[in-house]
């Protein structure tokens, strides 16, 4: 058992007190045993998409004063290449061909990092919601066939959410995706 | 004690000092283990202050990687797909999407069935139902605060997108709008400076 010595003067009290450390060790095991069962050993996330288009409101301006904005639209219904639409409403603004190159991250899981690049260049360059401040996203729509897999629409959800920004929440800055999703109905 | 030397109690009142304990054990082997026998000590401090540190150790590591948002359970039947740009779970009704069965919380609501059958876009409606009550219990519970409208669908990877948009357009329909879809972290997520 561990000791400690206290110094002390002259033969009244014993100077040498024992740490109780077996209630000590009794509570690291409990914290242990607790800590060890509710430990997460998988990290399940989630990606996001809205349904609400053109994107949540920005509450910093008024509804009326609010003019289309600029909107990429991701059509992967071919099987060679991606297509990236630049439109302001119903007018396309820029089309832009991505060949459809899957590369493999491990295991049988794969992404679309040329897609990816493409699309962080196409923010830097049109993007239209850039500052820290502007708490409104870019709106990306999502247009698939009905046989797409699940996977391959995260593989591009993935890449569509790659160029990142600044946003300022309170006195945090926090990085969030450039682009806010959602899919095209028809 | 040794035998040389004649040192009972009777010829001398005060004993040499030596091991006493167990001697008396009539068997000499016996005698001889219980008592050291004149080899290794049998009694053994146990290091209690390495054990300490280390159990000091897994507490800081366990604290360190210890999430309070828990964890959501994954049906084992469900494959779910990787990404990198991803965000931390949050507490919402969970979609999920096993076979043709369609799940809310655990429980049933409806099939895919119609979807794949048609295949096109449709609405669920038993589907629509589970998340419109599920929508008015939350309305209940919290009464005056703003309904998040967040759910989460767990789907399988080989899924094919017309249910994955029927299900994503039925929640939106029923009062969920913002809809996340569930996925393994493959390394990336949100950055906090």
């Amino acid at each position: 058992m561990a000791g400690i010595s206290v110094g002390g003067h002259g033969g009244k009290r014993a100077v040498n007190q024992e740490l109780p450390l077996i209630p000590f060790i009794d509570f690291l095991l409990c914290l242990v045993s607790f800590l060890l069962i509710t430990a997460v050993w998988t990290q399940m996330s989630r990606i996001n998409a809205d349904a609400r288009v053109p994107g949540p409101p920005d509450p910093d301006r008024e509804i009326e004063e609010q003019k289309k904005d600029r909107t990429l639209h991701v059509e992967m219904r071919g099987d060679e290449k991606f297509q990236l639409v630049w439109k302001e409403g119903n007018t396309v603004i820029n089309t832009i061909d991505v060949p459809r190159k899957q590369v493999q991250t491990g295991g049988d899981e794969y992404g679309y990092p040329d897609l990816a690049t493409k699309i962080t260049e196409e923010w830097g360059r049109d993007g239209s919601h850039r500052a820290e401040s502007d708490l409104k996203r870019d709106q990306a729509v999502l247009h698939t066939d009905n046989t797409t897999t699940f996977e391959d629409i995260i593989a591009v959800i993935d890449a569509v959410y790659s160029p990142q920004r600044d946003i300022k929440l309170g006195n945090a800055v926090e990085q969030i995706p450039a682009f806010n999703l959602t899919f095209a109905v028809n | 004690m040794s035998s040389g030397k004649a040192l009972s109690r009777f010829h001398q009142p005060i004993s040499v000092a030596g091991r006493r304990l167990l001697k008396g054990v009539p068997l000499k082997f016996v005698a001889k283990k219980v008592s050291g026998g004149g080899a290794k000590s049998v009694n053994h401090d146990i290091p209690l202050i390495p054990f300490i540190d280390f159990l000091l150790c897994i507490v800081l590591f366990l604290l360190a990687s210890f999430s309070a948002s828990g964890e959501l359970p994954v049906d084992k039947n469900v494959q779910l797909p990787s990404a990198d740009n991803v965000d931390d779970m949050t507490m919402a009704p969970m979609v999920a999407i096993t076979g043709q069965m369609i799940l809310v919380n655990g429980s049933p609501a409806g099939t895919t069935r119609a979807v794949t059958e048609a295949n096109r876009l449709q609405k669920l409606d038993e589907l629509y139902n589970v998340l419109k009550t599920t929508r008015e219990v939350w309305k209940q519970i919290n009464p005056g605060k703003e309904f998040p409208g967040v759910a989460v669908l767990q789907v399988d990877k080989k899924v094919p997108a017309v249910i994955v948009k029927s299900v994503f357009q039925t929640a939106a329909q029923a009062g969920y709008p913002n809809i996340s879809f569930m996925v393994k972290n493959r390394g990336g997520g949100k950055k906090k400076k």
